[in-house]
């Protein structure tokens, strides 16, 4: 064993620079606490360049890492079979009937006028990296703010949504999955439209927290994105409600352990803009515009010549083309 | 050689020695955070980092110095996503502890070595899971923090091996006046 053969060398000296590196470190944390992104610039910096080996180096590395990550599923391999193919049975059925339906929705939101979604538009990223540490799980993605990724952007796979991105480099984004300590997204949990906020806390499944008292859910409840806050969009698959001793919590639809091509939902909605003069509300209303005062007249401004009024000429009674009736008595 | 290579020969290899445990130190955490994961994102990847802090603090304390661990840590910290200065504060208690009880480490051998290399990865995980809890207001889970430390604790051995035949071939021979 290596230490048997270690040689000390003379002590390092006094404490007082341990002391002060406690102190800088101790400072930092509380920094880090006022300022939580305050090595977000050098962490996308360091995954932009690691960015091109990192896409090189996980071609070979997938096969083996979705088989390593799917272990725990090689020994109930048949039952899942069986299972899978009684449900696709089932929903083929709920496919059908769920396209009757989204034409019913739409004719009825046709009738009232209803306001549309808006649309949502998608990039394509392939996951680059994964890190499952104590505190963080993350993936990385080859998509960065050229390829329009924003922080805050929802992801999703092909089952459902992933997680969030929460840092955007240039070429690279770092996603925060739904079962990070760090995630909290507004849901809805149908048949009710129950809401609740799904909290991460590192556990396969996240729990649902902030749950009104009087709502009654079960498990097999369906969860989906609230649309809250307006940071993501509304009706999300997310997963389902699965009842614990303490609670209730959601097993995802989404295996962020086997995804490897995601998509990056665009979500912004259109801006704003102030109304135009003319369309102001008072005006709107059939009001007369406001008009300002004209500005005062200064004194010292130099006098203007008074214009001349020009005498106009008195209205001259029509001339008469009929002779005068005492023309013809000379 | 001109008179001024000679004189400033042995300067340039002091100083090259010196960095030695904090490139070590550096590379290690960046081995050990680059975003892939062989086993599926099952296991979270090991304090690599850890090893050379240990092992030069107690053999070489004047090269690693308490800055030394502190920037190691910073470096985890950047690199491993967790919240600002969270393991840059632990690698430094964790350095302070075994600074402070250097003989005690230093006179470990075979598994009483990887008990003390597991005594300090423990003082230094135990700290980082407290800041968390208090920096987010709730008890992260204890089941991925025992796997790190598991993780790391296994990695020692190998790592130490690496470290020390480093320490051996260029810091010993560098810096021989010692």
């Amino acid at each position: 064993m290596p230490n048997g053969t270690w040689k000390i060398a003379r002590r390092g000296n006094a404490q007082l620079p341990l002391i002060i590196v406690l102190a800088l470190a101790v400072v930092l944390v509380l920094i880090g606490k006022a300022q939580s992104g305050l090595f977000d610039a050098a962490r996308v910096r360091i995954t932009d360049w690691m960015a091109p080996a990192l896409a090189q180096v996980r071609a070979p590395l997938d096969g083996a890492e979705r088989w390593a990550g799917s272990i725990g599923e090689i020994f109930r391999v048949y039952e899942e079979n069986l299972k899978l193919k009684e449900e696709n049975g089932r929903l083929r059925q709920w496919r059908n009937t769920s396209v009757v339906l989204e034409g019913r929705v739409r004719h009825y939101e046709k009738l009232l006028n209803a306001v549309p979604d808006p649309a949502l538009n998608a990039v394509l990223a392939r996951v680059i990296g994964r890190a499952s540490r104590p505190f963080l799980r993350t993936m990385i993605l080859d998509a960065g703010t050229v390829n329009g990724a924003r922080p805050g952007q929802a992801v999703m796979d092909e089952n459902g949504m992933i997680g969030r991105l929460y840092l955007a480099g240039k070429q690279t984004s770092w996603l925060i999955l739904l079962t990070d300590i760090n995630s909290r997204i507004p849901v809805s949990i149908a048949p009710g439209r129950a809401q609740a906020v799904l909290a991460g806390d590192n556990s396969a499944s996240p729990r649902l927290d902030m749950l009104a008292p009087n709502i009654r859910i079960k498990a097999g409840d369906q969860v989906v994105s609230s649309g809250d806050g307006g940071l993501l969009p509304s009706g999300l698959p997310i997963g389902t409600v699965v009842a614990n001793g303490d609670g209730f919590r959601v097993a995802l639809l989404a295996d962020a352990a086997q995804s490897e091509t995601v998509q990056i939902l665009n979500f912004a909605r259109p801006k704003e803009e102030m109304p135009a003069a003319a369309t102001l509300p008072a005006e709107a209303a059939g009001l007369q515009p406001y008009v300002p005062p004209p500005p005062a007249t200064v004194a010292t401004m130099a006098p203007q010549p008074l214009p001349v009024a020009k005498p106009k000429p008195l209205p001259m009674a029509p001339i008469s083309q009929t002779a005068p009736a005492d023309a013809g008595t000379e | 050689m001109g008179t001024t290579e000679k004189l400033y020969a042995p300067l340039l290899s002091r100083f090259f020695a010196a960095l030695v445990p904090l490139l070590c130190g550096l590379t290690s955490v960046f081995i050990s955070n680059v975003p892939i994961s062989f086993v599926g994102g099952l296991v979270p990847p090991p304090l690599m980092g850890l090893v050379p802090v240990y092992f030069w603090c107690l053999v070489r304390p004047d090269l690693m110095t308490p800055a030394a661990a502190f920037a190691i840590g910073m470096l985890e910290d950047v690199m491993s996503g967790a919240p600002p200065g969270v393991w840059t504060l632990s690698y430094v208690l964790s350095y302070a502890l075994v600074a402070r009880q250097r003989e005690s480490f230093a006179g470990l051998a075979g598994l009483g070595a990887v008990l003390g290399f597991a005594v300090a990865a423990f003082a230094a995980i135990a700290a980082a899971y407290a800041i968390v809890a208090i920096y987010y207001g709730h008890v992260p889970p204890l089941g991925p923090v025992v796997a790190q430390l598991a993780m790391t604790v296994a990695a020692y051995i190998p790592v130490t091996y690496i470290v020390s035949a480093l320490h051996h071939r260029i810091v010993g021979p560098l810096r021989s006046d010692f």
